[in-house]
């Protein structure tokens, strides 16, 4: 157990200490406060407090003019146009020429030649590919077309536009949980665990390689048992991870809530995640995180250089990867059989039955048989790279497959 | 204390690379395990320090299966490494610490012994920073870190300048003298000459010779003789031996100042000498000759 506490301090002290991971912290960590600091940095400059968001934002644009020519009067009640155009300001123009003149030089946006109630020619310096300015005036123009016939009718439009657009009310009652609500804060949960995974299981196959490649493997192994090296390596590492995630996590959290104000409660549906969610995040996402770590553990000592680490790596970053998509597909459908199976399978249950608690409603006890067969196979897995890596420590020159490994350690 | 092996197999990938190894040392008496490049050396150090297991044999602390890991050992492998990138000290520590020295232990002896070797200045420095030369006193540091019973060095003194080799030499004899038991392969018999006693003489896998320094320098020494002439040069005398005495002696080589001669045909030293007045060949000198490790070493794997 001594010697399993020394590499795991060492590794853990090593990491900690490492550039890479200061300089990774610090620079999450000063994005995270500036990036949910802006409303507040905004309003400390801007007179309107607490509108940043409000009506304010259209108020530039709202400056903007637009021309028009109502040819031959072809709509009789222009006024009605006008105040419907909610773009920008409408300027009469007598001529064509004078309205392009005005278009060229930029007086104006753009320019609308009436030729009868439903039909106008647009006239635009250079045209987007998106351009929202045209269904902003033929909404206005259909208005003013609908209130002037309707007028004619002898009926008032008001009365009328209270018929065709009815102000329906809904209430939602959710019995268990809001997949809406909860889907951005699991999405970012399981990418969290997907970038800590990626990046620390490299990491960790990269660190016993060069172990290998600068040759110190051979004294640590004869000063202490394979199996301490490779899970204290594991913990330390997976400890550092944790570490910085919850670095990250708390740093998020305390920012926002200082800034909630400024962002109007707008973020709450992130922020405000439930303890059990959070609880199941930690202890799956760590397991989860703790079992792929021995396996890229494992690889990394099949290999002798540093180099060849991602190539050794490739089959179970591919599994990983596989597993991420389909467990990220499933949260569009969280009752699918899939998402249920995947919950239970090592591979992939810390991010399905994350997915599942967070986002929908999960029996306590499948989430222990779940939990029990994960902790299960990260000791089974925890046991099998620590022979692989015994094995694989003292094997120097061309990278060995890990089927071969197994048959050799079959052999022995 | 005694290790001893009895017997060691062992193969790679089907390949057979030792054919049963047995030797054993004893504390205070130091082994040379001899060889050429690839022989075995390696392979049979790291079958005793654990890190391979042998296909068969056994190996024996006085008596009891040897295990590396319930002893002291201080162990140099002929791979070099440490970790570039972390300082000094804090491997040597971290080193004694898997060892089952204390953190407070570890420190003191790590500093012991870069003060010893003279790179004490460089604890707070990263490995690769340092000379090369520096780097391998920080070895050598790591090795005696723990106070070992057991020391095994692997190629102690390839890539050692003359100084470092002198500062190892010295440790070297200290640890003798404090009754250690010492294993060192190598293929410089100089070292293995200083401070062996015992020497195991492997090739291709297999142990050839193996005991006393002393006594197979001796047994082999027994039926030769260095003879040489004031007047006549080394290369004339061969030919002057080889037409008229080939039925007493073999000239065996020619070393810088005189010939190496082999009795042969149950001949004596006396007839040899007999034979030679008759010849006036000005003889200035006549002696048993004690052959080198060298010597040794040659004519048992040269020829191979």
């Amino acid at each position: 157990m001594r010697g399993l506490y020394t590499v795991f301090r060492f590794e853990l002290t090593g990491m900690l200490k490492s550039k890479a991971f200061k300089v990774s912290t610090i620079v999450v960590c000063l994005m995270l406060i500036i990036g949910l600091s802006i409303p507040s940095i905004i309003n400390v400059f801007s007179s309107k407090e607490n509108d940043i968001f409000g009506e304010g934002t259209v108020g530039e644009e709202a400056q903007q003019a637009y021309g028009y020519i109502n040819k031959n009067n072809a709509v009789p009640n222009i006024e009605d146009l006008k105040s419907s155009f909610t773009l920008g300001r409408l300027i009469e123009f007598n001529s064509e020429e004078k309205l392009k003149e005005s278009i060229l030089s930029g007086e104006i946006e753009a320019g609308f030649i009436i030729e009868s109630p439903t039909e106008y020619k647009y006239m635009v310096k250079n045209n987007e590919m998106i351009d929202s300015k045209v269904s902003f005036f033929r909404e206005a123009l259909a208005k003013a077309y609908r209130i002037y016939e309707l007028g004619e009718m002898g009926i008032s439009y008001p009365d009328v536009e209270h018929i065709i657009y009815p102000n329906i009310q809904q209430d939602t009652v959710i019995l268990g949980k809001d997949s809406a609500r909860n889907y951005i804060y699991t999405y970012i949960l399981i990418f969290i665990i997907y970038f800590v995974i990626v990046v620390y299981g490299q990491m960790i196959a990269t660190s016993v390689a060069s172990e290998k490649s600068n040759r110190a493997m051979e004294l640590l192994i004869t000063s202490t048992d394979s199996s301490n090296l490779i899970f204290g390596k594991v913990l330390g590492t997976a400890l550092a991870g944790a570490i910085q995630v919850g670095i990250v996590l708390i740093v998020a959290m305390i920012s926002y809530r200082l800034n909630a104000g400024s962002w109007g409660n707008r973020l709450d549906f992130i922020f405000d995640i439930p303890l059990d969610v959070i609880l199941i995040f930690s202890v799956f996402g760590i397991l989860g995180y703790v079992f792929y770590a021995f396996i890229f553990g494992a690889l990394g000592a099949l290999v002798s250089r540093t180099e060849d680490v991602s190539s050794s790596a490739t089959s179970i970053t591919i599994i990983f990867v596989a597993v991420f998509l389909m467990s990220f597909y499933s949260m569009y459908n969280i009752e699918s059989i899939l998402l249920k199976v995947l919950s239970f399978v090592p591979f992939s249950s810390f991010i399905a039955m994350f997915i599942r608690v967070s986002m929908g409603t999960v029996h306590i006890v499948e989430v222990l048989v779940s939990l029990v067969i994960l902790v299960l196979s990260t000791i089974l897995v925890g046991m099998f790279a620590s022979r692989i890596y015994r094995l694989g420590t003292l094997m120097y020159g061309n990278p060995v497959k890990l089927s071969r490994a197994i048959r050799l350690m079959r052999e022995k | 204390m005694k290790i001893e092996l009895r017997d060691i197999y062992k193969s790679f990938s089907e390949k057979e690379v030792l054919h049963g190894i047995s030797f054993s040392v004893e504390t205070g008496k130091a082994l040379g395990l001899l060889g050429r490049n690839g022989a075995g050396k390696t392979t049979t150090i790291r079958i005793i320090m654990g890190l391979f297991n042998a296909d068969s044999g056994e190996i024996l602390l006085d008596g009891r299966k040897f295990r590396p890991k319930d002893h002291k050992i201080g162990y140099l492998p002929e791979e070099r490494g440490l970790y570039p990138k972390k300082k000094v000290l804090e491997q040597l520590v971290y080193l004694g610490q898997l060892r089952g020295f204390t953190r407070k232990e570890a420190k003191e002896s790590a500093l012991y012994w870069l003060e010893r070797l003279g790179v004490e200045e460089y604890k707070n420095s990263r490995l690769e920073t340092l000379s090369k030369g520096n780097q391998q006193k920080v070895q050598i540091a790591q090795t005696f870190l723990c106070d070992p019973d057991i020391v095994i060095l692997d190629e102690p003194f390839s890539g050692l300048d003359p100084v470092n080799a002198q500062i190892l030499k010295d440790i070297i004899r200290e640890l003798i003298g404090k009754n250690k038991l010492l294993i060192f392969s190598s293929h410089q018999m100089g070292y293995v000459e200083e401070f062996c006693e015992e020497i195991a003489l492997i090739d291709k896998g297999k142990i050839v010779l193996t005991g006393n320094l002393r006594n197979i320098k001796r047994e082999y020494g027994m039926n030769r003789l260095a003879i040489s002439s004031a007047s006549i040069p080394l290369e004339d005398l061969r030919n002057i031996l080889n037409n008229s005495l080939s039925h007493i002696i073999r000239v065996v080589e020619k070393k810088k100042n005189f010939l190496v001669i082999e009795l042969i045909n149950n001949n004596t030293k006396d007839e040899l000498l007999k034979a030679l007045s008759d010849l006036e060949l000005d003889i200035e000198r006549f002696t048993v000759y004690e052959p080198t490790l060298e010597d040794i070493f040659v004519m048992k794997v040269g020829e191979s």
